[in-house]
């Protein structure tokens, strides 16, 4: 569309105000009620426990007790200073890497005709299928100073080096490597949908492919490199099984570690740690406010109503070394942690005394998967895990697609405190915001304590942040001339969606929905306190299996995890590419 | 004794085929327990292990379906209290290894006796409601390949020959289990034990069962574990041996009851009756490596001389008074950050 007849239409505002004056505040309403529910009614019940030394359903808010004294004690506790302090260090590294690694990655895979660019894509989204507790185990199988497989291997070729994932440059590396699918995940989607004639106009002024990939391709998705970092962040702020593993022998403790402690305590304290879980959302809070203060009043959109492909940089030999890049990187977050657990899974017990002792067949078998089959709880929380994933997929995804709609491409009045409202819960950690919902919702009429749409609800909303954000880059770089386009062609608000908006963001809701998916099955905070006998999922069984000291059984049961979650997400990767195509057809 | 026959002798019981029911209940309690047929367990125990023990008691009693749920310790307590807040106890039975937080949920459980109570150690109930259905004991174990010279007590943890991190820990303040090592060691091996140990550098866990995983891969040569933990590896094969200290093996009696709101009371009952048992106890020392709290033991663990080794059960006075103070001085001792 050209400026000619974008400057013929109405103005802007007039147009999206009209089909949507009516439904407007109710729909709001509506939005507000379905948030205050799953947000705010469970906070309030972190924010009065934080503040009182009582639980609201055991002593009733009738007997709240108003203390600062759990925050005071947080607040001059010198090792939560040092945990605090670790966490920043070790999730700001990670966020770096993971930003360079994710960034990288989308540009190869998407801008770039490295060969197997299809693979490559498909195989670097593995390590976001991982359980952190997982990937943290199979980092200590490999990188363990004393009998790591890394180390075994380095004696037997005769290096003299060896490596120390028991350290702070070890979580880093592994918070690295496993969060880059976040950031890859917004910025191959947003690369994907750009146009390409901006880095033509700039490489037809004479800049070069450097040049225009630092000054034109990197500065235009911005807003993904920015959300998917700041997401990556908070992320890895709440991870506990990567510190656990991997920072428990080293003596390095961050927030979470921390929280986790407080909770595990006799008795527990969970008023100390909603105090903790509150000043963490505060530092989440700045940085939300930090990340929309610098988009603030800027333009992102990059697709128009006008047909495109991305255009593929043709690097010539290059390619070879852009292959090889990406195949070491595959090699590091792939397959040497796979290798670890299926050394682990199959392996009667991981005492490896050198390296030939890792060849003797006599000390491999299916004893740990027969093990794991023999529970009848795995079924039960296979099929369990599979349902609850699938409600919250379709119901989280439904309602992030309402939110980010409602926030990004309208301009109705409460639309700034629906946004904040749905990304509040990604500050709170998952332990905390367990006992939040346990408190919230167990009274609740109605029998829905003890289902496994409570354990659905929780997670639509732990995870909405995530999946609102996710989609709504996908609404960011949508122009607003296509719907303006549709309600001239007299389409109502719902058929212009329908129609229009859809169509050309269905790869981020379908990617959305998967993440929310992925999510899920992984999800184990909020899981321990609502999962009832007949509810188990695997992540609670995980749990019990790497506290019970059964790393074959842990990685067995992981890898079973692993392939379920493969095989399902070959699915949806499958029915995006049809939804890519088709919208590619819309556009 | 070979283990085989060590682990037949223990299961004499279960294998008795005119074994009398009464020792598990009356006539009429087991009839309607099994019309009832079902109970929900709430355990703090491995689910793996709980899985194992329903499975012998549905040998004796296949009438009854037994749904467990499993938590962490904190976590379990958080959600029993708020459960039964909120008028939605599921549990039939509940099973935890804190003493003083059952206590404290003491007018939650309902009055019950097991018909063998008179075969327990007092020292070992905190409640006449609370039974010791489980009770785990310390033992100190070793990598059999790591190892040449390996430890036979206490005080040999603090010899020279063990320095620079061969020996894991689990951390103090890591829970009710771990403290009770802890209380031992101070009152039992003298106030200097720790700062002994201490100055040899001791690899640190947050819990038992990684700490055994350590053992086994050889992180560590030589840990405190509670036996139970290292036993079944040693069973399927690990390069691990455990041995009890001459000093005294330091025992956690579990505090285990029926709550009041018991939808299945009858099963409940029977589900403890049975736990308590001496066939139920027998089966938990020689298929899951427990120690028990009666004062006969039915069967003792392998290396368990009854004429050497002495339990030591901590004084529950005391057990609640000294755990901050002591655990601080812990803390400070080993190094490790709260």
């Amino acid at each position: 569309m050209t400026a000619t007849s974008a400057a013929a239409l109405p103005q802007t505002g007039q147009i999206t105000a009209a089909p949507r004056r009516l439904g407007a505040p109710l729909w709001v309403a509506f939005l507000l009620i379905v948030l205050a529910f799953l947000v705010i009614y469970p906070l309030l019940m972190l924010l009065f426990g934080a503040l009182s030394d009582s639980n609201p359903v055991i002593d009733g808010f009738g007997k709240f007790r108003p203390s600062l004294d759990h925050f005071v004690k947080v607040l001059f506790n010198e090792n939560v200073h040092l945990a605090f302090f670790n966490a920043l260090v070790a999730c700001g590294g990670g966020t770096v890497l993971a930003v360079t690694i994710g960034l990288a990655f989308s540009w190869i895979v998407v801008r770039t005709n490295t060969p197997f660019k299809g693979f490559i894509a498909g195989a670097s989204m593995i390590p976001l299928f991982v359980p952190p507790l997982v990937a943290g185990v199979a980092w200590g199988i490999l990188g363990s100073p004393k009998t790591g497989l890394l180390n075994t291997v380095f004696k037997w070729i005769g290096i003299d080096w060896r490596v120390d994932f028991y350290s702070m440059a070890g979580l880093i590396i592994v918070f690295g490597i496993y969060y880059a699918p976040y950031v890859y995940m917004f910025t191959a989607s947003a690369l994907r949908n750009m146009d390409p004639s901006l880095e033509e106009a700039s490489e037809v002024s004479g800049a070069s492919a450097f040049t225009t990939i630092f000054t034109i391709t990197f500065p235009l998705i911005a807003p993904a490199i920015l959300a998917g970092s700041l997401l990556s962040f908070v992320v890895m702020l709440g991870i506990y099984g990567v510190p656990a593993a991997l920072g428990a022998p080293a003596n390095i403790n961050v927030l979470t570690t921390y929280i986790f402690r407080l909770t595990a305590w006799s008795p527990p304290l969970y008023n100390t740690a909603a105090a903790v879980a509150i000043l963490l959302m505060i530092v989440t809070a700045i940085l939300v406010w930090a990340q929309q203060r610098i988009l603030a009043g800027k333009s992102f959109a990059t697709v128009a109503g006008k047909a495109f492909r991305p255009r593929a940089l043709d690097l010539g030999p290059w390619r070879w070394f852009t292959f090889g890049l990406a195949s070491l990187y595959l090699a590091i977050v792939v397959i040497l942690p796979t290798l670890a657990l299926v050394i682990a899974a199959f392996r009667k017990f991981l005492f490896i005394k050198d390296f030939d002792a890792l060849f003797d067949m006599r000390q491999y078998s299916w004893v740990h998967f027969n093990a794991v089959f023999d529970n009848p709880l795995t079924m039960k929380s296979i099929w369990n895990t599979l349902e609850v994933g699938a409600i919250t997929a379709i119901c989280g995804g439904a309602l992030a697609f309402a939110i980010g709609y409602t926030v990004n491409r309208t301009r109705v009045s409460g639309r700034t405190s629906i946004d904040l409202l749905a990304t509040l819960p990604v500050a709170i950690p998952g332990l905390v915001v367990g006992v939040a919902y346990l408190w919230a919702w167990i009274g609740l009429p109605g029998g829905l304590y003890g289902t496994i749409w409570i354990l659905a609800l929780a997670f639509v909303a732990r995870f909405m942040p995530d999946t609102v954000k996710a989609l709504s880059t996908s609404f960011l770089q949508i122009h607003k001339e296509l719907e303006e386009a549709a309600w001239i062609c007299g389409r109502g608000l719902l058929g212009t969606i329908r129609t229009i908006v859809l169509p050309l963001a269905r790869p981020g809701v379908v990617a959305s929905m998967t993440l929310l998916f992925v999510l899920a099955i992984r999800e184990l905070g909020s899981s321990l306190f609502l999962y009832t006998s007949d509810t188990t999922v695997m992540a609670v069984l995980l749990l019990d299996y790497y506290e019970g000291g059964n790393t074959g059984k842990t990685a067995a049961f992981s890898l079973v995890q692993t392939v379920i979650l493969a095989v399902l997400l070959g699915l949806t990767n499958w029915l995006s590419r049809g939804a890519a195509q088709s919208s590619a057809r819309v556009g | 004794m070979k283990r085989s026959v060590f682990i037949a002798a223990a299961l004499g019981f279960a294998v008795a085929p005119a074994f009398a029911q009464s020792e598990f209940g009356s006539k009429e309690l087991i009839e309607a327990a099994e019309k009832e047929g079902a109970l929900t367990y709430y355990t703090a125990n491995f689910a793996e292990v709980e899985q194992e023990v329903i499975k012998e008691f549905n040998k004796r009693f296949p009438k009854i379906k037994v749904a467990m749920v499993r938590a962490p310790g904190g976590q379990l307590i958080t959600r029993i209290k708020t459960e039964a807040a909120a008028g939605k106890l599921a549990a039939d039975v509940i099973n935890h290894s804190d003493r003083g937080l059952m206590l404290e949920l003491n007018d939650m459980f309902q009055d019950y006796t097991p018909p063998n109570a008179a075969d327990y150690r007092p020292d070992a109930l905190v409640s006449p409601k609370l039974w010791p259905g489980v009770t785990l004991g310390w033992a100190i174990a070793y990598n059999t390949q790591l190892v040449k010279n390996a430890p036979k007590t206490w005080k040999d943890l603090t010899k020279a020959e063990y320095k620079g991190k061969q020996i894991g820990h689990v951390i103090g303040p890591s829970g009710g289990t771990t403290w009770t090592r802890v209380m031992f060691e101070r009152q039992v091996l003298g106030e200097d034990y720790w700062k002994q140990q201490a100055a040899l550098g001791i690899a640190l866990y947050p819990s038992g069962a990684p700490l055994s995983d350590a053992l086994v891969r050889g992180e560590v040569s030589i840990a405190p574990l509670l036996y139970n933990i290292i036993y079944t590896k040693i069973v399927e094969g690990a390069p691990a041996e455990a041995i009890f200290a001459p000093e005294g093996v330091p025992i956690i009696p579990y505090a285990d009851g029926i709550p009041k709101t018991s939808k299945n009371p009858n099963a409940a009952k029977l589900f403890m009756n049975w736990r308590l048992s001496k066939e139920g106890q027998a089966y938990q020392i020689a298929k899951l490596g427990n120690i028990t709290s009666m004062k006969e033991p039915p069967a003792f663990p392998k290396g368990w001389d009854p004429k050497v080794i002495k339990v030591w059960v901590p004084e529950f006075g005391p057990f609640e008074k000294l755990r901050e103070p002591w655990l601080d001085e812990w803390n400070k001792t080993y190094g490790y950050r709260q």
